[in-house]
Order: C-alpha cells, then structure tokens, then sequence
C-alpha cells in the first residue's frame, strides 16, 4: 500500500489522535522548557489534555451530539471494526499499525479517556515531583487506549508493556509507606503474566498462516484493506494466497478467522500432548486473569490500591482491571474458541470463586481502601463468569440468546465497575486527604460533618452494591441469570454473593458516614467537599444513575457486536466442536432402538 | 381512550408522582420553607395525586368492569350444588380474569430475552394502589404533625456522646419526606410490576428505602444497626428469590406474568401464567416445556432435534421438571418470606421499629412487609400445590412464633411488630391453603387496623415520650380520641363482630381464614395443624391486643411523670386516626347489591384457581377445596364460632388480668418462668442466628483474609525470597566461576605476554634465526601434512 496514499484515510487522524495525543504532551512537558516549578501549568496543561482526548472519543462514539459528523463517526447498530487505520509497520514480520474500534472496545475507551480526565482533576492534591507525575500519568493514558484499539497483537503486546512502566513509578514514587513493595509487587505479577502473554503471542504466529483465509475473510479482517480499489484488492489477496511459505500474521481479526476454521492450525498442532490452541488459551488467560484480577493471583490489587494515590486507584480499578476482561473477550475466545469451551469450567470457576471469595475478604478488611479494592475482585468475578457461560452447554440446544446475555452482562459490569470503583476509590480519598488514615473503625459520624460529600459517597457505594437504579445492578442481574444455564453451583454461589455485598458495603457505610461523632484523629480537618472534589464526584455519580436507569445506552454500543461474535462461536460449536461427536451419538441412538 | 390504554396511563402517573416529589426534595428540601417545612407539603401533594389517580382508575375498571353479585350473596346454593357447570359460567363472569399488560421501558434485550419495565394490572392492582395511596395520604398528614420535632434543632437523648452529653443536631424534616416519597414510589412499583425482573427492582428499593427510613436516627447505633440488619435479612431471602428467577429465566427465558405483545420487532410470546396454566388445558397447573426440556437436557442431547417435541409428553408424564417448578415456587416464596418477615426470616421487623412510628405505620405494618404477601398472590397461577403447603407451613409456625413473643413484650410498638408479623403467617397461611382471596382479602383489612393501629401507638409514644408499656395505663381519659380509634384497631383485629349479622373488617377476613384453613383441614386430615394454628392464633391475637389496650388506656396511671405530660395529639394527628377507624370498620362489608373487596378480588383471581385443585407430588397428594365451599354450609358456621369462641376466650383473660386484676400477670410470669423467660427472651433467634450465621461469616472473612496474607503473599514473597537467592548464586557464580575464568584467561594473555616480551631482545640476529626456524619447521609440517594425505 502506498504509505503517502494511506496517510489520508480518513480514520487515521482521530483514532492516532485519541491514543497518542497525551503521549505527544507528555513528550513536550518532559522537555526542559517547561521549569520544573510551575506546577498550576503543568496540572491545567494534563488535564485540558485528557479532556480533549474525551472530547474526540464521545465525538467518534456519538457525532450527533455536535452536530457534525465526526471524520471516524462511529455507526450504531453495526457490529463490526470501524475507523479502522491500517499501516505497515515492521515489514518484515507483518506487523502494522492496525487500529479499529468495534462496540467492545468503544465504551471502554471512551471510560478510559472519562476516568483520566477526572484522574487527572484528582491529582491535585499531588505535591511530589509533579511534573514527573503528569508525565507519566499521560504515557499511562496512552498505553490504556491503545490496547483498546490495537488489532495487531504485537502492537496490543507494545502498549501493554507501555501501560506497565508508568503504572510501577506511579505506585513505587507518589505511594504510600510500603510503596516499593507494592509497585514492585505489582510489576513482577504484571510482568509475568506479559512473558506468558509474549510466548502465546509468537506461538500463534508461527503458526498462523493466512493463506488458510478465504479472499472474504482476508477482507473482513483487514489484512487486505477494503478501502482499497478492487483491483489493488484482488492482487493482495493473489501475493498471499501464491506465496510459497506460510504467510504468518499478528493481525487479531485474522488469527480470530484462523482460530476457528474448521481445520484452525492452532488446534491440529500438538505441544506436549495438548493442542496448541489449549497452550495458547491458558497462557494468555493467565495474562489477563492476573490483571482482572481473580484469586489466587489477586493479591497485587490490595497492596497497589492501598499504597497508590487516590487518581492512580481510580485508574486502577476503573480501567487496569478491564483489560483483563477485555482480552478475554477480545483474543481468547474468538482464536482459541475449542479451547475457550473445553475451560468454560476453568473461566467461569475462577470467577465464582472470586465473587465468593472477594466478597468474604472484603467483610473482613479493617482498611476503607482495601476493603474497596477486595470488592473490585468480587465485582469482577462478575465479569469472568459472564464470559465464560457463554461457552455453556455444548451437545444440547443452542441457546445463543443466555450465552450472549452473559457476555452482554460481562461487559456492562465491566463498565459499571468503572464507574462505581474509580468513584468508590475517590470517596475514600476525599476522605484520606482530609484526616490522613483509612481505618474503618476510626470513623463515623462523617454524614452529619461533610453531608453533601456523604450523599454523593453512599450513592457511590450503593451502586458497588448493586441497587437497582444503579449502574451497578444490570450487570450482576443479567450475569446472574445467564450463570444457571451453565451450572447450577456456581449460579446459586453467585447469588449467595449479594448477602456478602450488601454486608460489607452497609458494614462500612454504617462505620463510617453512620454514627454521631468522628472518632478518629484531625477531626477538625473534615472540611466540606470542595468544588473541585465535587466536579469529581457529581458525574460519577450522575452517570452511575444514568446508566443504571438506562442502561440501553451502553446496550446499544455493546449488544450488536458482541451478539455477533457470540453467534458465529455458537454457529462454530455447532459446526466443528459437534460435528464429530454428533455421529458417533446418533449410532448410539440407532444401537438402542435396534437393541429395543 | 378505551380503559386498556387508560388505565396504565393513570396508574402509571399515580406511580411516577412520589418520584417527582423524591427528586424536588432531593435538591430543594432545605429551602422549601424555613427548616424545609414545606416538603411535608410536596410529598403529601404528590401522594395525594397519586391517591386521586387511583381512585380515577378504580372508577374507569369499575366502569369497565362492574363488580358483580358472586353466588356467595345470591343464596342459591342448591342451585350452585347442581348445576356446577353452568353456575361457573353464570356466576363467574370474570372467570377468565381480565388484567392489561405491557411493556413501557425495556432494560435490556438479546435474542429472544428481554427484561423491561412494564405494568400488570387487574382487579388487584387497583386495589392495591387504592389502598397504599390512602394509607400513605393518612401517614403524610400524621406524619407531618408527628415530625414536627425535626423541624428546629433535636436533642437526641439516646445518643451519648464520649464527651459527655446528648447529641444536638439540626432537624431533618425534609429528609423524612424525601425517604417516604421514594418509598410510595417504590411500593407502587411492586404493585405495578408486568413481569418478575420489575418485581425484583422494586423489592430491592422498597428494602433501601427501610433501610433509610429504619436508619433515620442514624446517630443511634441501635438504629443504623436495625437498618443494615433489615437489608442484610431481606438479602438472605432475595438469595432465595434470585434462584427462584435464575430457575425460570433459565427454562422459559421470560419473567413477564402475562403474555407479552409483539413490540419493536420482538414477536409476541406467552407469559408465565399461560406457561404455567396453559388454557388449552383448562388452565390446569402442568410443567411448561421449556422446564422439562432443561430437566431432559441429558436426553434432549441425545434425541435428534425433530424428534425433541414429540417426547415433550413423555418426559413430562415421567415427571421431569417438577422439581425445576418447585425451586421456582420455593425461591420466589423466599424473596416473600425475607419482605413478609416469615419465620425464619422475621426477626429484622420487630428491631426496624427503630424507625420512626408513622414509617411502622406505613412501611413495616401496611405496605412494604405486606408485598411478599401480595407477590405470592400476584404469582399464584405458577405456584404449585407443593409450593403452596410450604406458604401454608411457614405461615403457620410464623404466626404462632410470632404470637406468642408478643404475648409478653412491653414496649408498645413491637407488640405491633410482632402482632404484624404474625398476621402476615395468618395471610401467608391462608394463600397456602387455597384461600387466595381470603388471604389478599386480609392484607387489606390488615392494612387499615394495623396502620391505624401504629399511629395510635405514635400518638400514645408522642404524648408520653416512652414506648414502655409498663409506664402507662390510665391513658384513656386524657387521650380519649387515641384510646377510641385504637379500641377499634383491637376489635378489628381480633376479628369481632356479631356472628353471622355483621363485624369489623376483621371479622370478615379472618373468618374466610378460617373458613378456608378448616375446608383444607377437612380434605386433607394429615394437615389438620393448620386449622389448629388458625384457631389458637386468634386467641393469643385477642389476648395480647386487649392486654395492650388495658395496659395503655385502662385503669390507673402507672408513672405519674409520664401521666402529667400525657395530653391528647393535634388534630392533624388525630384526623388521620379517625379516617382509618372509620374504614378498619368497614373495609370488610358487602354492599347490597354486591359491591365489596370480596366480589371486586374475585375479578382478580387467578385463571384456573376458583374451583379449587389437587396434585402435588414432594409432599403426598393435596386437595385445595375451592375457595367458594369454604363460605357455605357447616364450613362457614364452624369456622365462624370457633373465631368468635376463641377470640372471645382472648379478650376475657387479657380482662381477668389486665382489666380487672383477678389474676395477676406476675404470678402468672413466676409460675411459668422457663417459658416466660424463652418467650421474652423472643426463642432466641437473635442468639442463635449470630452464633450460626454471623460468627462463622466473620470466620470464614477472616479466614480469606489472612489466607491472603498467610498464604498467598507467602507464597509471592516467597518466590521473591527465592529469586533473590537465586540471584546472589549467581552473582558469586559469575564473580567467582565466570569471572574467575575471564580473569584468569586475562591474566593467561598477559603472562603469557610478559613471557613472550623477553623474546623481544632486540638482537637481529636472533630474529634471523627464529625466521629460518620457523620456515623449516612449517616446511617439515607440511610435508608430513602432504605426505598422510598423499597416503589417505
């Protein structure tokens, strides 16, 4: 492809602009001619950025609301990639710069560039180095959008490790008391799962080979270009389809069509007795369930809340964890999916246990901010357990409707959570700058001290409770229900969740907002929330109403995208997963009729 | 506009009123009037609305639907004996129960699957919110006397502060408002409700808005603790509930009661009931399809998908998915048994008397712990016999636990709370025993007398500034308007009335109790428990209630300082009380002409009920008798002199010991001491679920906990530990062994250097002669060289 020619696609700019624009002030504050004193600057300077990163995201999801479509508009109701931005790369390996955006990855960039921008109206209270910490705040935020955007593996892997660095200087300079510990703790078990994630990433490589696709599938998933003249189209697909080797790939939207051909390449190689594709599966999820997080590699998530500042848990629980979950969805089961079903049972376990066991810690924390972050990997055994239903119940009637219900309910949660967890962090740190400790029994009586920022804060915390009316309920409501199709066990576990939920949230809100008097220490310090505080809090809480009265809204990105790919998985199960079980089953019928 | 569109329209914008006024005092209370006084204004406008509303769609369903004459009234029993046939269709009109429904609002859709906000509404709907408006329109207006205290700064003498001294805080007058206004809103949306999925949302705000309320004094531990308590026991039955809803989403893939109509290109798909009940089977009880698949999923695997329908009907008849429809049953009756406060979830309702009085008044007698009661009767065509013998069973030892607790309780309002409690069993019971309508037919009446009956209590506590009954007597001639309404509130509820000529409220509904809980006992003699609970609980009700009422009003004064302050409530508090006597009165009389709760309920009664059924497979076979029989013949004179009899027993020993003193309660109290003491002492469940549920939770948390940092992190640690060693081997291996060996290579070159240097010599003619050495000794290698390769 001519680069100059491609340069003018029109979906480059935004989607380039979104990811890259914070790096770009990043790079500029980190020169030295901007002194290092003039802080007001440099915060002003990071967050009018993150707010124009929002701005371009909600352009792209919704143009209608300036009235101009945007140049990379996003189409409601389609559920394929969209602005997608192709360019060569490495050459020599295939790697492009492929970026796309699909009603998965949309949402949670937009909450991605909505919680930076409240993270980085949260960092005021940040004294130490600031102009380090904006730098690498911003370097953060870049490396979050684009693992949400990327299509080529390689690229997904870059960002991935790009996102890791910032985050371990984030904790390990501007944390809390045992802050090393906790960053290097959180590097190490990060870093582990991005080894095991690089290994399955060349394991699917070399295996890949793309002249399995169909000139259709080369298409769809844009290792051909379709922006490009039919007859440009036609000699691309001949190059791949002519080539004497296998034509290896890092594109995600190929290894996906790779991964569930009937004769997938990734489930006939054999590594030490197990298919490929079950290697490949497991690696990855140990990658990402590390991040999700859930027990027992959980572990991280306390220490790291606990010990990072308020803005940087925000990011934490509202973002960090959904990528996780969105690996999951987004490379796990569509390449690996004879994989993905055989370990539903592995999926969908580690999140159960998670809720139930989340759920129990939490109750037990004597800190505010641990027992929150306990309750991020209850809620986001939520989110595992939603998407691994939907490999449910293979041999039997397909009911793509419950799987899709899980997978629907999986994402919503996962964007819920970002609402309610980044907001659930900030009220405890609200909290924390005024009287400096987070000891659940060194509280209450805050209600009648600070009222306006309690109001705010029990909303906040309704919604990690699952109230209906909250953003926080839709998804646990239809994750719930799409559980008993699957398994009878881990549904009624994870109903049993809600008493443990609603125990340790009304628990923690009696200790702290409840109750007549503060008893704690620098009582005289609890203040009323101040504006800034309050231009933090009000949208969280306005969107957590929002989006649990409403809920369509988000349904509306997700739902077509992912009914899509839950439907062509459930049309793969039947197709290639049954078709070899099924004949030997209908002998056995024959053999009991003729024995009758 | 026809009455289908009408009537969502009216009762939609009935529901949606408290809402509004939730939201504007929300943000405006503190500045409605000094202190926010004017909220009381708003929310009771917007109740009132709400009331006007549904008084408007009562009208546009009685037009629509005119209540007619049941064969009840009609005396021509012989007739209904004979002609059974045709007397269904005469006499039942509305046996093919009309109800509307729809869909306003949808949450979330996929394929086939949807859950929406939508309405349900029938004979009972309306009534429902004729009653909840009215009853809530009369707590506004009390309330908004009873509040008045919170409208300058509160000394709250229950709080103790570490320094010394009561707490003083500003009044919250609006905030109580706001609270009650999301309540109505939440209430009315139960009631509304089109489908299961709505159900749950509101069930769970109904539970959030106790909480505030319960929590209101939220400086007193006690209070903030009743609170969560109450959430937290409501969980534990919604636990129970979402099985219950996992269990048919995941067989039927729909919550809707009713069939649902073809929207937004969704096709139009049959509801539960018709599920359930299809009418092709004569609304008869049968496992739907969906269920039995689910439960066949082992042999559906095996069966060729053309040929799954043709053995629906085999695998049916083995009785798969019976089961599957038990569970459903069973949970949603937990999700009611946690709201109704059944045994053994009850024990969160007598502490939420923490509230406020007019919120017992209004949420923990009248309305919210009515809505389990009003959801198993909303959800009875899936309720299988077997489900229905567990209501009845729960019912049964819930009003005898219940009963008996209040028989020696002394603070004023949870002898309400526990007398609430075990009224509920009884409307439990009753809807367990086949008597739908006499079980909805109490929750109405009950609604009125106990609502009333509370607000009596808030007027005695308001005037007296003490719940302690001990402290009071005599109270009659100084509250007397309090003293009269409140003698009414006992009399309906202990069902009085002249047998067979007329009664209070009460009397109608309890003896259809009755009535009912003795045909059943009659059909099914293993069960005849029942009808014995029944009868003993109207005993224990009329004792404890007249020993209240004796207690409170009658003879002298036991605490002078509280007898001196003692004065009658304001007239916005006493109106109020007048309007539900009136109405505890009347609510249960049939009009010439057959207008009454009765005939309008039976508008309401669910398709394939009325002649009563039998089945039930867990529990033994179970004949319900329909509900009609119970009101004819011997049933009906039996049942209403053992009510008369036993209530009559209750009232003359509360009498002999309260009233006249010829048995004296302390005796009484020593000669029984183990009982009094376990019945004071409220059977210890308090104890036994701390030591059973709460200790071993905070184990278990614990447990997780230090298995994080005792384990986990161990573990991590660990491995860091062991990495770390593993790295100073290394190191010393590449100080030591690698290093050494570069080292010694090092120092190897430079010895040897330093050897070699002294070859250096500077001599010509050495060098000459290492040249011509070196020449001849390559020259003889190589020919050796050449010389062994020649040869090879």
């Amino acid at each position: 492809m001519d680069p100059a020619a491609s340069l003018t696609q029109p979906a480059l700019w935004p989607l380039t602009a979104i990811v890259f624009l914070p790096a770009l002030v990043a790079a500029v504050l980190s020169l030295p001619i901007v002194p290092r004193g003039r802080d007001e600057f440099i915060r002003w300077t990071t967050l009018l950025t993150t707010a124009v990163v929002f701005v371009l995201s909600v352009w792209m999801a919704w143009p209608q609301l300036f009235g101009a479509a945007g140049p990379a508009q996003f189409r409601l109701g389609e559920p394929g990639m969209q602005a997608v931005v192709k360019l060569p790369w490495i050459e020599a390996f295939g790697i492009e710069y492929l970026l796309g955006v699909d009603g998965i990855s949309l949402p949670l960039v937009v909450l991605t560039t909505f919680l930076s921008m409240l993270a980085a109206a949260a960092s005021w209270p940040i004294t130490k180095h600031v102009k380090a910490y904006h730098v690498l705040f911003l370097l953060l935020e870049t490396g979050m959008l684009g693992v949400f955007v990327s299509l080529d593996f390689f690229l997904f892997y870059v960002f991935w490790e790009v996102m890791l660095l910032p985050m371990y200087f984030l904790i390990g300079i501007w944390g809390g008391p045992r802050r090393e510990y906790a960053a290097i703790k959180f590097f190490l078990y990060t870093l582990l799962g991005s080894v095991l994630m690089l290994l399955a990433i060349l394991m699917l490589y070399f295996t890949s080979d793309l002249r399995q696709l169909s000139p259709e599938q080369l298409l769809a998933s844009h290792v051909v270009s379709p922006a490009l003249d039919a007859g440009v189209q036609a000699d691309a697909v001949r190059s791949i389809k002519d080539a004497r080797a296998p034509v290896h790939t890092f594109n995600l939207l190929a290894l996906a069509q790779i991964g569930q051909l009937p004769d997938s390449p990734f489930a006939a190689a054999r590594v030490w007795g197990m298919s490929l594709e079950k290697w490949a599966f497991l690696l990855l999820l140990v990658g990402f369930v590390i991040k999700v997080p859930v027990v027992p590699v959980h572990t991280w998530l306390p220490d790291a809340h606990v010990e990072a500042p308020t803005p940087i848990s925000m990011i934490l629980a509202g973002i960090l964890l959904k990528l996780g979950g969105y690996g999951i969805l987004r490379i796990c089961y569509p390449v690996c999916p004879g994989a993905g079903l055989d370990f539903a049972w592995l999926v969908c376990g580690l999140g159960v246990v998670s809720m139930v066991y989340g759920a129990f810690a939490a109750l037990a924390q004597k800190d505010f901010k641990r027992m929150v972050a306990y309750s991020s990997v209850s809620h986001m055994g939520y989110v595992m357990l939603g998407l691994g239903v939907w490999s449910a119940v293979a041999g039997q009637e397909y009911r793509w409707d419950a799987w899709a219900q899980g997978v629907n309910g999986a994402m919503f949660q996962m964007l819920a959570h970002g609402i309610s967890s980044a907001g659930m962090f900030f009220m405890v740190g609200v909290l924390y700058d005024r009287v400096h400790h987070r000891n659940l029994e060194e509280f209450g009586g805050i209600f009648n001290r600070m009222p306006v920022y309690s109001g705010l804060a029990i909303a906040v915390f309704f919604a990690g409770l699952g109230l209906p009316g909250l953003c926080g309920f839709i998804g646990e409501v239809l994750v719930t229900l799409s559980s008993w199709n699957y398994s009878r066990v881990l549904a009624v576990a994870s109903a049993f969740t809600v008493i443990l939920t609603a125990a340790y949230i009304l628990w923690a809100i009696q200790r702290v907002y409840l109750g007549a008097e503060y008893k704690g220490p620098h009582g005289d310090h609890l203040t009323p929330i101040t504006p800034r505080e309050l231009s933090i809090a009000a949208p969280l809480v306005f969107l957590a109403i929002l989006f649990g009265v409403a809920p369509q809204i988000l349904f509306n990105y997700v739902t077509p995208t992912v009914n899509r790919q839950v439907e062509t998985l459930a049309d793969w199960t039947k197709r290639v997963h049954d078709a070899p079980a099924a004949a030997p089953a209908v002998a056995k019928v024959g053999a009991d009729s003729a024995a009758r | 506009m026809d009455t289908a569109a009408q009537l969502p329209l009216l009762l939609g914008l009935a529901w949606l009123a408290p809402l509004a006024s939730f939201v504007a005092i929300l943000f405006f209370g503190p500045r409605m009037g000094p202190h926010g006084r004017n909220a009381a204004w708003v929310a009771t406008a917007a109740i009132v609305a709400s009331l006007v509303l549904s008084l408007f769609a009562a009208g546009a369903w009685l037009g629509a639907h005119p209540v007619q004459v049941s064969h009840h009234g009609s005396g021509d029993v012989a007739a209904a004996d004979t002609h059974a046939g045709d007397h269904a269709v005469d006499h039942h009109p509305v046996a093919d129960s009309v109800a509307y429904s729809g869909d306003w609002y949808t949450l979330y859709r996929g394929g086939a699957l949807r859950l929406s906000i939508g309405w349900y509404i029938d004979a009972l709907t309306v009534l429902m919110f004729v009653v909840v408006t009215f009853i809530a329109t009369c707590i506004h207006v009390y309330a908004s006397g009873y509040m008045h205290d919170e409208l300058h700064d509160v000394t709250d003498h229950e709080v103790h502060l570490s320094g010394g001294g009561h707490l003083h805080r500003p009044g919250r007058f609006p905030r109580f408002f706001q609270a009650l206004s999301l309540f109505c809103f939440s209430m009315l949306g139960i009631v509304i409700a089109g489908n299961l999925a709505m159900v749950f949302i509101f069930w769970e705000l109904v539970g959030i808005c106790s909480w505030f309320l319960i929590g209101f004094y939220y400086e007193r531990k006690s209070a903030s603790t009743a609170a969560n308590k109450a959430f937290i026991v409501n969980r534990v039955g919604d636990f129970g509930m979402l099985i219950g809803l996992m269990a048919l989403w995941g067989a039927l893939g729909t919550l809707h009661f009713a069939d649902s109509q073809a929207i937004d290109g969704d096709v139009a798909r049959p509801g539960l009931f018709s599920l359930v009940r299809p009418a092709a089977g004569g609304h008869a009880i049968r496992v739907p399809d969906g269920m039995v698949k689910f439960a066949a999923a082992a042999e559906v695997a095996k069966t060729p998908p053309a040929e799954v329908a043709g053995k629906i009907e085999d695998w049916r008849s083995m009785g798969l998915g019976r089961w599957l429809l038990l569970i459903a049953g069973v949970g949603i009756f937990c999700g009611c048994v946690g709201k109704s406060a059944q045994f053994p979830l009850f024990v969160w309702l007598p502490d939420a008397m923490e509230g406020p009085t007019p919120v017992s008044a209004l949420v923990h007698s009248a309305t919210m712990v009515a809505a389990g009661v009003y959801l198993v009767g909303r959800f009875y065509p899936v309720l299988t016999p077997d489900v229905l013998l567990v209501i009845a069973y729960v019912g049964a030892i819930t009003l005898f636990i219940a009963a008996t607790i209040a028989l020696v309780a002394t603070d004023i309002k949870r002898v309400l709370a526990y007398s609430t409690v075990s009224q509920l069993g009884y409307m439990m019971l009753a809807l367990g025993v086949g008597g739908w309508a006499a079980g909805l037919f109490h929750l109405v009446t009950h609604a009125f007398f106990k609502s009333l009956l509370f607000l009596c209590s808030g007027s005695v506590i308001h005037a007296c500034h003490t719940n302690d009954m001990r402290k009071m007597g005599g109270l009659a001639r100084v509250m007397p308007w309090t003293a009269g309404t409140m003698l009414v509130g006992c009399l309906a509820i202990i069902g009085a009335g002249v047998p067979f000529v007329i009664g209070l409220s009460g009397y109608y509904s309890k003896d259809a109790i009755l009535a009912q809980a003795l045909a059943f006992s009659r059909a099914n003699p293993a069960h005849s428990i029942l009808f014995v609970a029944v009868a003993g609980g109207a005993f224990l009700t009329a004792f404890y209630m007249f020993r209240l009422w004796f207690m409170t009003f009658a003879g002298e004064p036991r605490d002078h300082h509280v007898a001196e302050h003692a004065h009658e409530s304001p007239a916005v508090m006493v109106a109020p009380l007048v309007v539900l006597a009136v109405l505890a009165v009347v609510a249960g009389w049939t009009l010439p002409g057959g207008f009454g709760l009765p005939n309008l309920l039976e508008q309401a009664r669910p398709v394939g009920t009325a002649e009563g059924m039998t089945g039930g497979f867990a529990f033994g076979e179970l004949v319900f008798p329909a509900e009609h029989l119970s009101h004819e013949g011997a049933v009906h004179v039996t049942a209403t002199l053992t009510a008369f009899a036993t209530a009559a027993a209750g009232v003359a020993l509360a009498a002999l010991m309260y009233l006249l003193r010829i048995i004296s309660p302390a005796v009484v109290a020593t000669i029984f001491k183990p009982a009094y003491t376990f019945l004071a002492g409220r059977w210890y469940f308090d104890e036994l679920y701390h030591a059973m549920f709460v200790v071993p939770a905070l184990a278990v948390a614990n447990l997780a906990s230090g298995t994080d940092r005792g384990v986990i992190d161990r573990i991590i640690d660990g491995l860091a530990w062991t990495a770390r060693q593993l790295a100073g081997v290394d190191a010393w291996i590449d100080r030591t062994l690698v290093d050494g060996l570069v080292n010694a290579t090092a120092a190897a070159t430079w010895n040897a250097g330093i050897e070699l240097k002294k070859l250096q010599t500077g001599h010509l003619r050495q060098y000459v002669m290492f040249i011509v050495v070196g020449t001849v000794a390559l020259f003889v290698l190589a020919s050796l060289l050449f010389r062994t390769s020649l040869a090879g």
